[in-house]
């Protein structure tokens, strides 16, 4: 019986469920095999101990004489079995399993009176009951030491509901039958007691949220108690450390796939950088403040984390969202359920196979997250996004999925202070963790959410974990495998355990033995691991490692075959105008010797036809070509490659270039929109200025000289008249243009006047001016700015009429100033009007300003309103439609404005 | 006030400065009242867009002066939507396709349908049909010239089509045979000094011979570019005196440094930095067809007579890759390659025929 003391200690240390036939065939239990052989020994030891237990087993009735009966070795086996019933009936033992279970199911009473399984399983009332049983001689039997074991089976029996279910209990039904549906308990005073049984609960439970339940009731019983009852070798395994054992399942192991059967159940069993499963456990943890609330988070908070949660109300980690990212097959999303079941959450997993519009995060995660759980589930919910990088989030647009995401989890619940009478418009902010996986963080569609995601990257472990666990399966399932092999195995999937394991089931489901031969046999032809774009590069300017070679092990002519190699790891990729680009970039600097560029003069052809196939491809629509492409790009291996290269750096110079030449494009545009206003004000036929090449050729540059006269720095008053006619000219032309001199602040506070639109930019070549145009000086573009503005101003009122207000007051009273007034495209670059003001005052020539005081422009914004007053009453306004202009604004206007 | 460029441009047929024969007839042509779809071309600056201008007059008188310029969008099959900009009067409608790229046959299709179906409404109109110009028709797509060409039949008492085009290599044969061809030739020198010369004195200034020989050769022909750069020189130096140098459009002076790095050295190196200059160009919306030429033309000028030749036969091939292809730089670069290769050919075999 101390053997079953042990066993379910052992058991209990293994964060084990409480072994019971009647579960063991649902649950994944697991029992390290590896432990089984010192508890067999131990049964020969410490057979003594057997003694008080058949005294229980003589008082607990007739299932002792059916062991009795038994013989000693089979008592052994039988405690082995017992071990085994929590595990599946597996290994060796496929024959005696028929008389395993037999067993199992005779004697289930007797395992069921483990008194470590009694404090495991025990909930409270029990362990008050056992805490009293010392004292109290009580609990329908006689003596102390026997009613001991006896309580505990009472109480186990108790607990554990499946007896009615359990079918071979009729030994059971004979020994407790009082104890049915209650238990008995006796007070100091002889009192009985009968405590409810527990309904069944635990036993339809995932594993791990009973084991972890398990391990908090072991620990609340102290643990010198604990090591009373444990004999001394129980003792030095239970303080072994728990050694990285696969769960098995014990259902019909041919039906699953080892992938599914070998996946890691618990947080110890998790392979790979301990530091990765570290980090994601306690990013989860931060969360139990929020969501299981204040008791769990105590001990956090007094760790010194309480400025983390300082800024959020519900002590939310700072950053809500965490984003695992890493090559597949290594276990991130096993890693995320494993974590999370461990933290006792449900998992809610969105993956590829579901929709994942913007809408389904309003649909389905929003109300989800925002009740906390699950339908019909107890547990708090944990939100895994797996697979996110292919989700829609790419693009400006307010509606993809990552965009939603991210302004879900960044709500914040400003309403919530004033109370939550304001009903269901509150928004409430998300109170759940989510973790999104994906293969590639550096995705374009994750741009959004990688500022508010906690990142994590999982990198490949070390290949002898990886062999390490690899072979533990192997001896579960039979295997005869050799080490090396393994490796070479590793070595293929780089590191994917999964893809590692589907070989080894394709291998199981021919031989019993792998050897390196048929590793190599299965994985012909594998697809290479890694898909991006530098390593296709670096594939196609370098040969293949020695390493890689030996780990693919081809054979030097194999080796020599790169055709169908490369284009295969090209088209994988499927950017082959990235490639090309960086095939591109890159070629001319590798430094060979070659005299007559004959090798580049190759290169540069094939690049030729490689855009003279994708052009043709997309622009007659041909994509029956697109499978030819990556042929295309291939010659430069055998042309460039040379071992011992540097790796292929992408080259940015491409991607700069395109968007300098979008800028450049759009003040091109701005210019050829200048010229638009200028040829529908004048008249002029300036629009044929606008064409393509006539623009950046001939006007751009010789414009950029028109409007840069060599002009002195002085006062427009006291300019020679060769100057002043200069001056006028160049105001005429920058006015007609609508090309502006705009004041601007620089980085240094140093005021500058800028171009605007800033075609300047096209007589700059390298970052240097042509020397020909001078730099004109502040004092002049200063003393330009403000004459050009005057000329414009004073255009626009020509054209709005005379007797208008300008522009200005038509945005400060809407009373009366509802003048055909001129939008013009260019008039939203122009800066605040007040900062008009100011330089037209500053600017204007004396005599304009006292000479025509209609001008409205010229006015401080002190006696304007009394201005407009005083010119709606003195002059007569008359309307006259102006033909051919479009510029007109419509809109409704009240009579008495007129008046 | 505007550039001279535009203020003393002519107006009218009479006005013209040369080409008085080709003014003659388009005069006579708008007269007879059987007025046919027309086909300008000719060199950049020769006075196309003018003489079409000028002809116009001819036909409807001022009115087609008074022109609104408006932005029309059309929707492509894909939904996407094209802006083009419409200079219309109430006779005429100018449009420029090649700003829509690849959809060009879209705005012939819609808007030249729209016109066509449309009657003159005014009565008081001199002809019976309306005018749409068409300019850079020689960059309309293949699929857009075949959408006119049946437009220009069918609609012929509504419409008539001018074309302005700087050659006629690639319109499609059909168009060129609907049309009545109008070559303008690039005034010749006298004729750019003369213009020079009236434009000098509508200004009021005095133009030494001497600066309009300078500008002259300088603007080869091109008017629009004898006259900026006329005005350009007027307004760098007022009194158009002492040391001109007549200023080179930037792109052209760096085209040329290019062109001096690829003949004075021929190593990988020397490609990867004619390769950043290349950038540069394209970044400044240089044409990548001018930047090959006016390279080309300025290595030819530089190199052997034997490799002359060669080096432009293969600035052609690349060129028209070019076109064909989307990635420009990678046929500039090709082109540079080919001719550091076969520059280094021609010189190694130069040194060894001197050992020999």
């Amino acid at each position: 019986m101390a053997v079953f003391l042990s066993n379910g200690l052992l058991s209990g240390g293994q964060k084990e469920p409480v072994i019971e036939p009647s579960t063991s065939a649902k649950l994944p239990s697991f029992v390290p095999t590896n432990l089984l052989n010192p508890i067999e020994e131990d049964t020969s030891t410490s057979t003594r101990h057997v003694e008080p237990a058949d005294v229980n087993q003589g008082l607990s009735g007739p299932p002792t004489f059916t062991l009795d009966t038994e013989t000693t070795t089979k008592l052994r086996s039988f405690v082995s079995n017992a071990l085994l019933s929590g595990a599946e009936p597996v290994d060796t033992n496929q024959g005696p399993s028929a008389r395993i279970s037999m067993l199992n199911t005779e004697t289930t009473p007797v395992s069921r009176s483990f008194v470590s399984n009694g404090l495991l399983s025990g909930t409270e009332p029990m362990e008050a009951n056992q805490d009293q049983s010392p004292q109290t001689p009580i609990l329908n039997t006689e003596t102390t030491p026997a009613s001991r074991s006896f309580v505990s089976n009472g109480l186990l029996s108790g607990t554990t509901s499946s007896t009615s279910s359990f079918p071979m209990d009729r030994p059971l039904q004979a020994s407790s039958s009082t104890l049915q549906f209650n238990v008995q308990a006796r007070t100091f005073s002889g009192k009985a007691v009968y405590i409810r049984k527990k309904s069944k609960l635990l036993t339809n439970q995932p594993m791990q949220q009973l084991s972890s339940q398990k391990i908090g009731k072991l620990l609340d019983v102290p643990i010198h108690r604990l090591m009373d009852e444990l004999s001394a070798a129980t003792a030095a395994i239970l303080a072994a450390p728990p050694s990285r054992e696969i769960a098995t399942k014990d259902n019909a192991p041919e039906n699953t796939l080892l992938v599914d059967r070998y996946r890691p159940r618990r947080y110890v069993e998790l392979i790979g950088s301990e530091r990765v499963a570290r980090d994601t456990m306690t990013w989860v943890k931060m969360w139990d403040w929020c969501v299981f609330g204040r008791k769990k988070g105590k001990k956090r908070a007094r760790d010194g984390d309480e400025e983390l949660y300082d800024d959020d109300e519900y002590h939310r980690p700072r950053d809500k969202l965490l984003l695992l990212s890493g090559p597949p097959g290594l276990g991130k999303t096993t890693l995320a359920h494993v974590v999370a079941r461990q933290a006792g959450y449900e998992v809610l997993e969105i993956n590829a196979s579901d929709a994942r519009s913007g809408q389904i995060v309003d649909d389905r995660i929003k109300p989800t997250l925002e009740a906390g759980a699950t339908i019909g589930s107890k547990k708090p919910v944990l939100l895994i996004i797996d697979e996110i990088d292919g989700a829609t989030g790419a693009g400006d647009s307010s509606a993809t999925f990552i965009h939603k995401l991210v302004q879900l989890t960044q709500q914040r619940s400003k309403k919530k202070r004033n109370g939550q009478k304001n009903g269901p418009e509150v928004k409430k902010p998300i109170l759940r963790p989510i973790i999104c996986i994906c293969n590639d963080h550096n995705a374009a569609s994750l741009a959004k959410l990688r500022p508010y995601a906690y990142q994590i990257r999982m990198s490949r472990p070390a290949d002898i974990h990886t062999v390490k666990r690899l072979r533990t399966i192997c001896d579960a399932e039979g295997l005869k495998t050799e080490t090396r092999a393994l490796g070479t195995l590793v070595g293929i999937a780089r590191g994917d355990l999964r893809s590692c394991l589907n070989t080894l089931q394709f291998i199981k489901s021919r031989s019993d033995e792998v050897t390196e031969a048929m590793i190599r046999r299965a994985t012909a032809g594998t697809r290479e691991a890694d898909n991006t774009i530098s390593s296709a590069l670096n594939s196609l300017f370098n040969p293949m490692t020695r390493k890689r070679v030996k780990e693919l092990g081809l054979t030097e002519d194999q080796e020599g075959r790169y055709v169908s190699r490369l284009s295969q790891e090209i088209d994988a990729i499927g950017k082959e105008s990235s490639i090309a680009t960086g095939c591109f970039a890159h070629y001319a600097n590798l430094r060979q010797l070659d005299a007559n560029f004959s090798r580049y003069e190759k290169a540069n052809e094939w690049l030729g036809v490689y855009d003279y196939m994708t052009s043709a491809m997309y622009s007659e629509g041909e994509f029956a070509l697109s499978q030819y492409i990556p042929y295309l790009l291939i010659p430069f291996h055998p042309l460039f490659q040379e071992r011992g290269s540097a790796r292929v750096e992408r080259s940015q110079a491409d991607w700069e270039h395109s968007q300098t030449r979008r800028t450049n494009e759009e003040i091109y545009k701005s210019l050829a929109g200048c010229i638009r206003i200028a040829s529908g004000k004048l008249g002029g036929s300036y629009r044929q200025f606008m064409t393509s090449p006539v623009l950046e050729t001939e006007f751009a540059p010789y414009l950029n000289r028109i409007i840069s006269p060599p002009l002195r720095p002085v006062n427009s008053q006291i300019v020679r008249p060769e100057e002043r006619t200069l001056l006028t000219r160049l105001i005429s032309i920058m006015a007609s243009l609508e090309l502006r001199f705009m004041q601007e602040r620089a980085e240094d506070g140093q005021l500058t006047y800028r171009l605007d639109p800033p075609i300047d930019v096209f007589v700059n070549y390298d970052g240097k001016r042509a020397v020909d145009i001078a730099v004109t000086r502040y004092a002049v573009r200063h003393l330009v700015a403000g004459e050009v503005e005057a000329k414009l101003t004073g255009q626009r009122v020509d054209i709005v009429e005379k007797s208008k207000p300008s522009f200005r007051s038509f945005f400060g009273s809407s009373d009366r100033s509802n003048a055909p007034s001129r939008t013009r495209p260019g008039d939203h670059a122009d800066g605040p009007p007040s900062k008009r003001i100011k330089v037209d005052l500053a600017d204007k020539l004396p005599t304009d300003f006292f000479g025509r005081p209609i001008d409205l422009t010229k006015l401080t914004v002190a006696n304007q309103a009394h201005q407009k007053r005083h010119a709606a009453k003195c002059f007569k306004i008359s309307y006259r439609f102006a033909e051919g202009n479009s510029a007109a604004v419509r809109r409704p206007v009240k009579l008495d404005s007129f008046l | 006030m505007s550039l001279w460029v535009d203020q003393y441009r002519p107006r009218s047929l009479d006005d013209l400065h040369y080409h008085q024969g080709l003014s003659a007839r388009l005069g006579s042509l708008a007269a007879s009242g059987d007025f046919p779809h027309m086909l300008f071309y000719g060199p950049s600056g020769a006075g196309k867009k003018t003489r079409i201008a000028c002809t116009l007059k001819e036909l409807f008188g001022p009115g087609v002066e008074k022109i609104k310029i408006d932005q029309r969008i059309f929707l492509t099959p894909s939904k996407r939507k094209l802006e083009v900009n419409l200079v219309q009067s109430n006779f005429h409608i100018e449009i420029t396709p090649s700003e829509t790229g690849n959809y060009d046959r879209i705005v012939i299709q819609e808007l030249l349908k729209e016109i066509a179906q449309t009657q003159q409404v005014d009565l008081n109109a001199k002809q019976r049909f309306k005018v749409v110009i068409i300019n850079e028709a020689d960059s309309l797509s293949r699929d857009a010239q075949a959408a006119l060409r049946r437009t220009m039949e069918k609609y012929m008492s509504n419409m008539r089509i001018i074309l302005c085009a700087n050659s006629t290599s690639r319109l499609i044969a059909p168009i060129r045979s609907r049309c009545l061809l109008m070559r303008v030739a690039a005034p010749d020198s006298d004729a750019t000094g003369i213009v020079l010369d009236y434009v000098a004195r509508r200004v009021g200034f005095d133009l030494t011979p001497d600066v309009a020989r300078h500008i002259i050769e300088d603007a080869a022909g091109n008017m629009r570019k004898a006259l900026l750069v006329l005005e350009a020189l007027k307004m760098q130096s007022p009194d158009l005196s002492g040391n001109l140098s007549i200023a080179k459009p930037d792109w052209e002076t760096y085209c040329h440094k290019v062109a001096d790095l690829i003949v004075q050295e021929q190593t990988p190196a020397r490609v990867m930095e004619v390769r950043a200059k290349f950038y540069e160009l394209l970044s400044h919306c240089i044409p990548p067809t001018v930047i090959l030429k006016t390279v080309a033309e300025r290595v030819v000028e530089r190199v052997d007579e034997a490799l002359k030749a060669d080096i432009m036969h293969w600035a052609a091939f690349y060129e028209v890759r070019m076109r064909v292809g989307s990635k420009k730089i990678f046929h500039l670069e090709a082109w540079v390659v080919k001719v550091m290769s076969l520059y280094k050919q021609f010189f190694y075999s130069m040194d060894l025929t001197g050992f020999d």
